[in-house]
């Protein structure tokens, strides 16, 4: 051990090598990317419901990540195509999420594109169905004898209304609901998305 | 100093603690030229049959061609993949179904006429020869390219025209631009009107949408009524649907008003359309369905699911019985655009919805057949070919078509 020489060298070079392929090549393959063409940013009323998504803890059961067909079943379940990095370009934070108690959202304004469905479901999902385990909103709406001038009234059965007086959205529902409508990420993935591509091998594209 | 154990050599006996080594010597150079010989013997063979190969399979298959009296033209293939399924690999059509292309004077007129009709598609009834048929012609525009709609139509023209005028695809190109937006011809009427093209007499097309919806049905389908949400609300403007939202435009009225049935009587389970049909009368469920019947959208479905594309295609054009599973279009009409009331349209269906529907066959949460044959043939399936059948159907154009404009009104170009 007294040739300090290559020592020093080959440990710099093993160095080197974990930062280029830990550090260096990850931190290129993860650019930010460019938001896809058909991503639009937020409006104020969609980010207003994003911030309420986000302080009612819709993640703690909602994720907002489709998989790829070899690991679920998530494109028959019209829950949309895998996603890529890009698709979260405007979403800080984002609302990834893991657990699915109930379905993955990201699409949810693709595949459920009625703002009155949303607004009775929030109300009080087992008006539609009656095995669901998501709790009730009643507190973002307001029972009114009568709906004013802009209000929206909520669909509701007749075993669901109340006795007297109409359900009317508050703008916090409203907010919420735009921002539902707005997770539509159905517009083809970007080429260069990084996505999560299952157990195929690379290159075997469709 | 310790003595060396080892017994002194018995000069009488072998050394047994001999270790044998092995001097250093080079591969005989025969050797080595033998395994190089071998080797590129090996790769020349290999090359050289791999030539003969290919070599007989082109022989093959071109005494197959011979032997069936097929042509080699361009678009032959493309006619057997997409046309015959409806006009048959004659072109002699189906009697009373589809019209035939052999002797038929919109084919005599030449390959632009042609190609406009695959561009555009017909909606309503046309005479050929002396039969009237009354059924749709789909839209080929999304589905074909510029050189394949030309190819086509010269080889639908040569064989059953009297034109030998190979159409460029250039031509295609600017025919393409000239209809984009001008939707399905009206019958055979629309047709001659619509190009100038003397073709007999043509029969006049009625629309089916021409009658007027009444204004209470229009506010069920545009603003919901009480406990309900609009039906435009879920299924788009034009009943076009999205993802596991079906497209209901051009669904036969009978289907959707026995959808309807079973949903409010619990033989189809769907929570949300349970909530919408629970108030609806009979009447309103089958003005609807005469409403959705006539709507002419054109296709929005893409084939998203990462489905194989081929194996799609043949497993709704032949079946796979292997599975012992028929192929859809012989119950659901070529091309799949739907046959009564039992087998409806497939063709332009969102993939997701398919895709899940088939599921629902295979799991028992669909059961509102009365012919049970869905149950079988979706259990038969993998879930991967479930996903390629359902990209492949909504790969299709529409039956009837729609004009091109409609969606991008929607902002849902394709």
């Amino acid at each position: 051990m007294n040739n300090y020489l290559p020592l020093s060298i080959i440990s710099l070079g093993i160095l080197a090598f974990a930062t280029l392929m830990l550090v260096i090549a990850p931190g290129i393959e993860m650019a930010r990317p460019e938001p896809p063409a058909g991503l639009q940013p937020y409006t104020v009323e969609e980010q207003r419901g994003r911030d309420a998504y986000v302080s009612m803890g819709c993640l703690y059961c909602h994720s907002q990540q489709p998989r790829a067909p070899e690991q679920a079943p998530d494109g028959e379940r019209g829950w949309g195509r895998p996603s890529v990095s890009a698709d979260y370009f405007y979403d800080s934070p984002h609302q990834l999420g893991t657990m699915r108690t109930g379905p993955d959202l990201l699409n949810v304004g693709a595949r459920l594109p009625s703002e009155s469905w949303h607004l009775t479901h929030l109300y009080q999902p087992r008006a539609i169905f009656e095995w669901s385990i998501m709790p009730a909103y009643p507190f973002l709406f307001e029972v009114k004898a009568e709906a004013e001038e802009g209000d929206v009234v909520v669909a509701l059965p007749p075993e669901f209304a109340p006795a007297e007086g109409v359900v009317v959205a508050s703008q916090e529902a409203l907010d919420l609901t735009a921002y539902l409508l707005s997770l539509d990420r159905t517009y083809p993935a970007p080429q260069d998305g990084i996505r999560d591509d299952g157990y195929r091998p690379r290159g075997d594209a469709e | 100093m310790t003595a060396d154990r080892r017994p002194e050599q018995d000069p009488r006996h072998p050394d047994e603690h001999f270790e044998p080594y092995e001097l250093d010597a080079s591969i005989p150079w025969p050797l080595l030229g033998i395994s190089i010989a071998l080797g590129v013997w090996g790769a020349a063979t290999l090359f050289d049959t791999r030539r003969h190969e290919e070599r007989a399979q082109v022989e093959r298959v071109e005494d197959t061609q011979l032997a069936t009296g097929q042509a080699v033209e361009p678009g032959h293939a493309l006619f057997e993949a997409s046309c015959a399924t409806c006009h048959q690999p004659d072109g002699l059509g189906i009697r009373g179904a589809v019209p035939p292309l052999a002797g038929s004077p919109f084919v005599r007129n030449g390959p632009e006429l042609v190609a406009n009709i695959m561009l555009r598609g017909i909606d309503g009834p046309i005479r050929v020869n002396d039969s009237l048929y009354d059924g749709h012609m789909p839209s080929f525009a999304s589905v074909f390219t510029d050189v394949e709609v030309a190819e086509l139509a010269s080889y639908v023209t040569s064989r059953w025209g009297e034109s030998n005028r190979a159409l460029e695809a250039a031509e295609v190109a600017e025919l393409r631009g000239r209809v984009a937006d001008l939707g399905s011809f009206r019958g055979g009427a629309g047709v001659a009107e619509d190009t100038g093209f003397a073709l007999d007499e043509q029969p006049t097309f009625a629309s089916g949408t021409s009658q007027p919806v009444s204004p209470e049905i229009s506010a069920l389908i545009f603003e919901g009524r009480g406990g309900q949400w609009s039906c435009a609300s879920c299924h788009g403007d034009l009943g076009q649907g999205r993802e596991n939202t079906p497209r209901l435009a051009g669904l036969p009225t009978d289907y959707i008003v026995k959808q309807l049935g079973d949903f409010a009587a619990g033989r189809r389970i769907n929570e949300s359309m349970a909530v919408v049909v629970a108030e609806l009368s009979n009447e309103e469920k089958r003005a609807l369905g005469v409403y959705y019947a006539g709507l002419r959208v054109p296709s929005n479905a893409r084939p998203d699911l990462g489905g194989d594309l081929e194996r799609g295609e043949q497993l709704a054009r032949e079946g796979d019985w292997s599975l012992t599973v028929p192929s859809c279009f012989s119950c659901h009409g070529p091309s799949g655009f739907g046959v009564a009331t039992e087998f409806p349209p497939l063709a332009a269906q969102h993939a997701p919805y398919t895709a899940s529907q088939l599921a629902a066959w295979a799991g028992g949460q669909r059961t509102n057949s009365s012919l049970d044959l869905m149950e079988h043939i979706s259990s038969a399936l993998s879930a991967a070919d479930r996903r390629a059948v359902a990209d492949y159907l909504a790969s299709l154009p529409p039956v009837p078509a729609g004009s091109g404009d409609m969606l991008a009104e929607q902002g849902e170009g394709q």
